[in-house]
């Protein structure tokens, strides 16, 4: 087992004088110090604006950005860094493309699972598409077979691994599909991207969004990966440092990845998007991949084994996150109980109303895991969990 | 203005662990009589709470009551609590009241917009159907 608390000076912090247990990693991670240091050194040495400047503090600047898109885009498998775009986050990646492909989804469909995030469903709906959703087993997992591809199909929009279950969904399998069938893919990896291996190539997917401050990196830093056969759609906006050349009658756009940057991009925080993949392939990303299915399995396991709780989901390939109820306790009393022990879990609908729908239920309680997390955690949440029942005896 | 139920909820609280706290307010939540029902429904829930809270108001002998309830037992308590305080008085009462023991229990932060146990949306429901009879 390895121990990466030390890295992340935020886990010595006492919460109501107990030691920080923290498993809401799938809302957001913790920053291990390399990441803080090298925002901090950025705006101490080197910052300034990019791409624009003819001085020395601009190009360093430019250099360091450009240099965490191509640790990006070599950590998602592709050799071609101008397929990847900075924008806000999974969030603002998923809006994006629906505004640029609003033209061919207005009046259509766009087929999800019944798993998503709402960032994976209201941008569609925005855009003017139906959502349909690929038909789901008892357990959650979806019944790949049974999807049905129509005409009025015009992009298939999927999370690989569910915010609220845990649950890896078969992409490739998907993708598969979609080719036979000329429709695009779009890929959320906002809450795999951080635990397992990520080939776009392999995946074969047009797009693939996900979030910096998921994956240790800085808050207000996405990824969009968009496939060269997708490179000259429409921005979804305008403005400085995407323009070739701008007239009051017409406007000409530069080549991607910069046609789809405008105005000044969160220099901070790509540069630290690329300071957090350098921690985790230092770690080695087999060794947390390890070490973190260790961990969830224990949770997993000892989860199961409790009475009086129901775990949601089982898959034969989960991450990340654990959702569970305990036995007539609301989620609310005991993620507020568990608070008060230095517990931090996530309680409610985690922003995936109709999946709620389809549990049953009105919220869960979530456990959610990232590589600092230990078996001692899960221990301490067990017994949390114990000390809830207990009040409620 | 200081007034004796609120004291006396702050004396009852003075000195505990958060715990025992919540100990003390699940407690109040199984003494609270739950609301009909007919009335947990849609139309008398507040929005804004992570668990589902009810109110219904009416009143009686010109005393405004107001009959809450939830599914989670510490936003239960809490309600418990506030029943307390703001029940058996007039409707300018209510308007004007300041609940100044949340703040002194150690709720305050529950008071943020932000929580998600909508306690500020809770308060601010109980007020504007005391200012409306008011009016």
């Amino acid at each position: 087992m390895i121990d990466l608390k030390n890295d992340f000076p935020i886990l010595s912090k006492k919460i109501y004088g107990k030691r920080l247990v923290y498993l809401d990693n799938a809302a957001t991670s913790h920053k291990p110090s390399s990441v803080i240091d090298t925002i901090s050194d950025f705006y101490r040495s080197d910052y300034s604006n990019i791409h624009r400047g003819v001085h020395y503090l601009s190009e360093i600047s430019s250099d360091k950005y450009e240099n965490a898109r191509k640790k990006v885009s070599k950590f998602i498998g592709t050799s071609d860094p101008s397929e990847i775009t900075f924008t806000a986050g999974t969030t603002d990646s998923i809006n994006q493309v629906a505004c640029s492909l609003k033209s061919i989804l207005k009046g259509n469909e766009v087929l999800i699972s019944g798993m998503e995030h709402h960032s994976n469903i209201v941008p569609w709906q925005l855009a003017g598409a139906k959502i349909k959703t690929i038909p789901m087993d008892d357990e959650c997992n979806l019944l790949v077979d049974s999807i049905e591809i129509t005409d009025k199909i015009k992009l298939i929009a999927i999370s690989h691994a569910s915010n609220v279950l845990g649950s890896v969904n078969p992409i490739k399998e998907i993708t598969e599909i979609a080719k036979e069938n000329d429709i695009p893919v779009l890929v959320d990896a906002a809450q795999s991207i951080q635990h397992l291996p990520l080939d776009v190539e392999e995946i074969g997917c047009d797009f693939l969004a996900a979030s910096g401050h998921k994956m240790y990196a800085a808050t207000g830093i996405g990824i969009l990966y968009t496939s060269e056969r997708f490179s000259d759609i429409m921005p979804a906006r305008g403005g400085g440092g995407m323009i070739d050349k701008v007239t009051l009658e017409s406007t000409t756009y530069l080549s991607p990845p910069l046609r789809y940057e405008a105005g000044t991009p969160n220099i901070a925080g790509a540069i630290s998007v690329g300071a957090a993949i350098d921690y985790m392939q230092d770690i080695g990303l087999d060794k947390i991949r390890r070490h973190e299915h260790k961990v969830y399995s224990h949770a997993r396991k000892r989860l199961l084994e409790t009475d009086g709780l129901k775990v949601y989901g089982n898959n034969e390939d989960m991450c990340g996150s654990i959702s569970f109820n305990l036995d007539n306790i609301h989620h609310y009393d005991t993620g507020l109980i568990l608070d008060k022990m230095g517990i931090a879990v996530r309680t409610g609908h985690h922003c995936a109303q109709p999946l709620m729908g389809s549990l049953g239920t009105e919220g869960t309680v979530r456990a959610s895991f990232a590589l600092y997390n230990t078996k001692e955690d899960v221990d301490m949440l067990m017994e949390g969990i114990e000390k809830v029942r207990m009040m409620y005896s | 203005m200081r007034d004796h139920v609120q004291d006396n909820i702050i004396d009852q609280f003075h000195g505990l662990e958060w715990l025992d706290k919540y100990g003390l307010l699940i407690s109040f939540a199984r003494e609270l009589e739950p609301l009909d029902e007919k009335f947990r429904t849609e139309e008398y829930s507040i929005s804004g709470c992570q668990s589902r809270v009810w109110i219904r108001t009416y009143t009686e002998g010109g005393r405004l009551v107001i009959d809450l309830d939830s599914e989670a037992m510490i936003t239960k308590g809490i309600i418990y609590l506030l029943m307390k305080v703001v029940n058996n008085r007039s409707a300018q009462e209510i308007v004007d009241i300041d609940l100044y023991f949340i703040e002194e229990i150690g709720l305050k932060s529950n008071l943020s917009p932000a929580r998600a146990d909508g306690l500020a949306s809770i308060i601010r429901r109980i007020r504007e159907v005391a200012e409306k009879e008011v009016n």
